[in-house]
């Protein structure tokens, strides 16, 4: 069930604008003149192979490569070669493929981590995010390492989220989930979604990722291939061969 | 018995110098990404400079300390850039080269040593530094207050590195880079400055080591900084790369063994017990103890 | 002939020849120090039994070359596979163990060093003549033997483990098995240059084997650079005798301008000033210049 309309006032430009951006390492070109656009409110999905440049697409975003062509500017700003850091600090940040959490440390160390910027206002954010995933509180000191899988994920989302983004992106959030558990991991970003967060997602999994998301984008071999609704991509035969088959 | 109490104590003064010393090489090993081997020479230069400050001062040793601080963490920071710009050439970071960078460093401050100061010869510190009148006495071996002082402190400086390192942000902050150097850039930590930051933080904990050494051994010498370097290193790998608290485990242990050995037998011939002891280990566990962190 | 240029020629053999056993071990990534204490002890050993055994100097050389064969063998049985900061470790506490050991035992002279060693060949001038040739013998064997190396088979398998130990490992090629053989040769050669090097001046000094000479020996390699045996070759005789130009007072700060250089050559180039693309380029220009003009079917080099 798609959800509706995005929530609040249409924004008169999109929150994040990827603009026609190359990027490479060394000779491998993993993006060509890529093009990606996401505006407030919205659940945006990446859908593409292994390999297709999901990963880099949102590194570049994030400020881990700079773009040899193309722009990106996010609230406005152009932020090609500015670093992660100060991106994170104006509000984008990454919820890694693989989860990415610090698995000799504690919860709690995991999450303060998230807001090593904005460690004032740490406790706010915290008591938010164990409210979202009670299950962090209670494990709060135990150390990462000792998490399922599921709980690792949710782990890594709040760790994002104590950094008060205002762009989520979450890189394969289902990788090596259960069934079951890549359900609620989506009940999440939906519930975030409703809460304000916008999120820009990538997957391999497209059918529940479309499911959950209003736009999407097709990436093959580093270039947009295929953009429209959810529900128009989940309708595209091609779409339909390459990525919903059985 | 009262012997083996005095050179216990003197063994984890000893112990928890060269604990100090493990761990700003372990610190730099794990957030700069750097092996630097000099370390304890530039502990030794700093040294040497609380001498000069004190010969200058009339033993002033709050800005004899003072000064031994600066100067470490000032050389470290020098070097630093020298350091990063020798990782950037790599594809994949060599640490090896870094090795060879500080072997480099290190040369150049031993020489320094034996030329510029003191024209070579070993240097003294005044004996008001240790505290003259002894606390314990048992037949040869004494325990003078410095060297309770030099426990003391050392114990507390462990105390609060640790407690900085699991208790504090900037020390959350060096342990993520330590674990995953890429997750934490993906956290948005700023990788080149918390880098700087545990260069100036082994500084500071160089200074410390000085001033502790100063007082503990009363002496210095262009080749003492070999010497502790051979040693420290030893540690280190008997204890594992990167290991904090085997470090710590072994680093308590040498000295204790170090200052039991010359509670009985003379003091040149501790030295290489000492070594050989270690060597064994390493030749039969060259990855450490406990494993091998990098 | 005259000494200062006697001690040139063989100090910078004895340099040239200890590069190259740094040299073997490092082209896999090993450090391996432990070199001087092969000099040192073989070294000793040797002056112990032509002063106190009165036994011939070619058995003590022999003595030293098969004693640096023993240390090196045995000690590379546990490290031939071990990390390299465990290797330079291993090393360093060997020279400090050595040195201190020497220092206190009087039958080797303890902290005064042996003196008076005879002559080689009964005249100074027999003497002088016969340590050069071994020295320059040793050094066209010793070439000749490391340029095979490094383009056989095994030096090319030496390469990748320098480059990704555990990649090359996954490939099937016997680590441990390459290290106990680079270092048992390096181990070798230091134990005969050891002995070669005391010799030379007649006499034994702990300050003959002092960490300094690493020092020496890893600008030479670094600062030459550690791809290709030419580097140190051009590197050896130039970085000892320059500062031998130098005034005294210059010239005893000869290990600060060596650290200085070291780092210098880190930073802006890592490899050394003779790399394998220099050597290349240099010797196909070489080859061209021997041939004809036209050569439509010259092999094209892969560099």
């Amino acid at each position: 069930m798609a959800p509706n309309d995005p929530i609040g006032a249409p924004p008169s430009r999109a929150l994040l604008t990827i603009d026609r951006i190359s990027v490479s390492y060394g000779q491998v070109s993993a993006l060509k003149n890529a093009s990606v656009e996401v505006f407030r409110g919205e659940i945006v999905v990446l859908i593409g192979a292994n390999g297709a440049g999901k990963t880099t697409l949102l590194e570049t975003a994030l400020g881990t490569h700079t773009p040899s062509t193309g722009s990106i500017r996010f609230k406005g700003k152009a932020i090609e070669g500015v670093p992660v850091d100060r991106n994170v600090r104006n509000g984008i940040c990454l919820v890694p493929e693989g989860r990415g959490v610090f698995a000799s440390m504690t919860v709690l160390d995991n999450l303060l981590l998230g807001a090593h910027h904005n460690i004032r206002n740490a406790d706010k954010h915290l008591r938010r995010v164990y409210e979202w995933f009670p299950i962090l509180q209670k494990r709060r000191d135990q150390i990462a390492r000792t998490l399922s899988g599921g709980e690792r994920q949710m782990l890594a989302i709040g760790r994002a989220l104590m950094s008060s983004p205002e762009l989520v992106m979450v890189d394969e959030p289902s990788i090596g989930l259960a069934p079951i558990v890549v359900n609620d991991i989506f009940n999440i970003l939906r519930m975030l979604n409703r809460e304000g967060y916008t999120i820009l997602l990538s997957e391999q999994n497209a059918n529940k990722a479309l499911r959950c998301a209003h736009r999407g984008y097709v990436l093959e071999t580093g270039t947009v291939t295929l953009s429209g609704t959810a529900d128009q991509l989940l309708n595209d035969p091609g779409v339909r061969e390459a990525y919903l088959g059985a | 018995m009262e012997v083996f109490i005095a050179q216990v104590i003197n063994g984890l003064a000893l112990g928890s110098i060269y604990v100090l010393l493990v761990t700003g090489f372990n610190l730099l090993l794990l957030v700069a990404m750097i092996i630097h081997f000099a370390y304890p020479q530039v502990v030794v230069f700093s040294m040497y400079i609380i001498w000069l400050v004190l010969g200058l001062t009339g033993n002033n040793l709050l800005l004899g300390a003072l000064a031994g601080i600066a100067s470490s963490i000032l050389l470290n920071l020098i070097s630093a850039p020298l350091f990063q710009k020798v990782m950037e050439k790599r594809a994949e970071v060599d640490i090896n080269t870094t090795m060879v960078l500080s072997m480099g460093i290190g040369m150049i401050i031993t020489d320094v040593l034996s030329h510029g100061f003191n024209k070579g010869h070993p240097i003294a510190f005044p004996e008001t530094l240790a505290g003259g009148e002894a606390i314990l006495r048992v037949g040869l071996i004494s325990v003078l207050p410095g060297q309770v002082f030099s426990l003391v402190v050392g114990v507390v400086a462990v105390s609060s590195f640790f407690l900085l390192l699991y208790k504090t942000r900037p020390g959350r902050a060096f342990r993520a880079i330590a674990e995953d150097p890429n997750g934490a850039r993906l956290v948005g930590i700023p990788l080149l400055r918390t880098g700087l930051e545990s260069y100036a933080l082994s500084g500071l904990l160089g200074g410390i080591i000085a001033l502790l050494l100063s007082v503990l051994l009363g002496s210095a010498s262009p080749g003492l900084g070999e010497q502790v370097a051979h040693k420290v290193l030893a540690v280190s790998i008997i204890a594992g790369l990167g290991n904090l608290v085997g470090g710590l485990v072994v680093g308590l242990f040498l000295g204790i063994l170090e200052a039991i050995v010359q509670g009985y037998i003379s003091g040149t011939w501790s030295n290489v017990i000492a070594f050989v002891v270690m060597l064994v280990i390493i030749l039969a566990k060259p990855n450490g103890l406990f494993g091998l962190k990098l | 002939m005259p000494l200062p240029l006697y001690y040139f020629l063989t100090i910078t053999a004895v340099n040239l020849l200890m590069s190259w056993a740094l040299y073997l071990p490092y082209r896999m990534g090993h450090l391996h120090f432990i070199v001087v204490a092969n000099m040192a002890i073989s070294g000793y050993t040797a002056a112990f039994m032509v002063l106190s055994l009165q036994l011939p100097f070619w058995l003590a050389l022999l003595a030293g070359f098969l004693l640096g064969a023993l240390v090196g063998y045995i000690v590379a049985l546990f490290i031939g596979d071990a990390p390299t900061f465990a290797v330079v470790i291993v090393g360093f506490t060997f020279i400090y163990i050595t040195r201190t050991v020497i220092e206190n035992t009087s039958a080797v002279g303890g902290t005064m060093g042996l003196f008076g060693l005879p002559n080689v060949g009964g005249s100074p001038a027999a003497h002088r003549w016969t340590i050069l040739a071994i020295l320059y013998g040793l050094v066209f064997l010793v070439g000749f033997l490391i340029h095979r190396f490094d383009r056989s088979q095994l030096g090319r398998a030496a390469s990748a483990v320098f480059i990704d130990k555990d990649l090359t490992a996954s490939l099937g090629i016997d680590i441990k098995k390459m290290g106990i053989l680079l270092q048992t040769f390096s181990c070798t050669l230091a134990g005969g240059c050891g002995v070669l090097y005391g010799f030379i001046y007649k006499s034994f000094h702990l300050d003959y084997f002092t960490f300094h000479v690493i020092g020496i020996l890893m600008t030479v390699i670094f600062v030459g650079g550690y791809t290709t045996l030419w580097g140190t070759v051009l590197a050896a005789p130039v970085l000892y005798g320059v500062p031998l130009l130098f005034p005294p007072e210059i010239a005893s700060w000869r290990i600060v301008i060596y650290g200085a250089l070291l780092i210098l050559v880190l930073v802006l180039k890592p490899e050394g000033f003779i790399t394998t693309r220099f050597v290349h380029t240099i010797g196909s220009y070489w080859s061209r210049k021997r041939r004809q003009p036209t050569l439509p079917n010259r092999r094209k080099e892969n560099l």
